[in-house]
């Protein structure tokens, strides 16, 4: 009995681990307009001073935002797209995604 | 004067945002300053409650080429954002401004009242810009003329967010009523950064009469 409750409380604290691994803690956007450093310093001012978000990527190139999340916090779609609209930029998409801004780098960098 | 017109339609035809833009973000204020070549001295500070307007304060100092006036106007200016196209690499903007100021000039007795008004449409992409501006000052019983100035320009490499942006470019600019015979071309270049909380402009070239043409801006 003792040998069945630390199996059944291991794989409890296993997949919790697990699913905390995998809870989205990135939100990616594809933003159309965002050509220009210098005037985009709006959305990172924006986003990054939102109480869900701990940092702030923009990459011009592919012309996407992300933001990081702070622990179990999480922004809705239409606070985003507000932000985005009310910093002059249109909002394409939102994904919620489970890497890493360093992650994120690696994959943009390596795209073709 | 048709050279100029040449110049502008290029701008038209080929791309970019050359010029800074009179609006930063919501809730950005943005301050810029301007050396043309001797002939005209420019510095404004204008705060956007919004990214399609902001209001602000400037003062223009214009000398003649040929050291007959001088004048010098301080005026209060809205801007307009009247259209935006955000495309998937590339935006094109329309502004429009106006306002009010006074004006002091040589070859004129008393300060006067003045009007100003004027707009730029731009189109960018990460490599490329263009730009087509046109400012207009106007005191009855005193003065009328208008600077228009296109520029096109070429990123050399790309830049992203958190790297220096370096842009090459040219520029012609056209003054009438008096205050520089002819067109006045300039080659600049343009470096841009953005820190955590400030992003800083600046440009700075020679025209073709081997002068400084050179422009600054901080966005906060």
């Amino acid at each position: 009995m003792t040998r069945f409750l630390i199996t059944a409380l291991l794989s409890a604290v296993l997949s919790f681990a697990a699913w905390a691994n995998d809870a989205p803690r990135t939100i990616e956007m594809k933003v159309d307009g965002l050509v220009c450093a210098f005037c985009a310093q709006g959305i990172s001012k924006k986003l990054g001073k939102m109480d869900a978000t701990s940092d702030v990527l923009v990459n011009l190139e592919n012309g996407l935002v992300a933001v990081s999340l702070k622990p179990g916090k999480d922004v809705k779609d239409e606070d985003l797209r507000s932000t985005l609209t009310d910093a002059g930029y249109t909002l394409q998409s939102i994904e919620r995604t489970s890497e890493t801004f360093e992650e994120i780098r690696t994959r943009l960098k390596s795209k073709p | 004067m048709s050279t100029f017109r040449v110049w502008g339609l290029s701008a038209c035809l080929l791309t970019a945002p050359a010029f800074a833009k009179p609006i930063a973000y919501q809730g950005g204020t943005a301050l810029m300053g301007e050396y043309g070549a001797g002939t005209m001295t420019e510095a404004q500070a204008f705060y956007a409650p919004s990214y399609r307007w902001s209001a602000g304060v400037g003062h223009l100092r214009l000398d003649a080429d040929d050291g007959d006036f001088s004048r010098d106007i301080t005026y209060l200016r809205g801007n307009l954002l009247l259209h935006r196209w955000n495309l998937p690499r590339a935006q094109a903007n329309v502004f429009g401004w106006g306002g009010v100021g006074s004006a002091d000039s040589s070859d004129t007795t008393g300060r006067k009242f003045a009007w100003n008004a004027g707009g730029q449409i731009d189109y960018e992409t990460l490599r490329f810009y263009s730009s087509l501006r046109t400012d207009w000052q106007y005191a009855k019983d005193g003065f009328s003329h208008r600077i228009d100035t296109v520029q096109l320009g070429w990123a050399p490499y790309p830049h992203d967010w958190d790297r220096l942006a370096t842009w090459l470019l040219v520029q012609a600019r056209d003054y009438t009523g008096g205050l520089y015979d002819g067109v006045e071309p300039a080659a600049l270049v343009r470096l841009f950064k953005n820190g955590r909380t400030t992003a800083f402009w600046i440009e700075a070239g020679v025209t073709i009469d081997g002068r400084l043409q050179s422009m600054f801006m901080i966005n906060f």
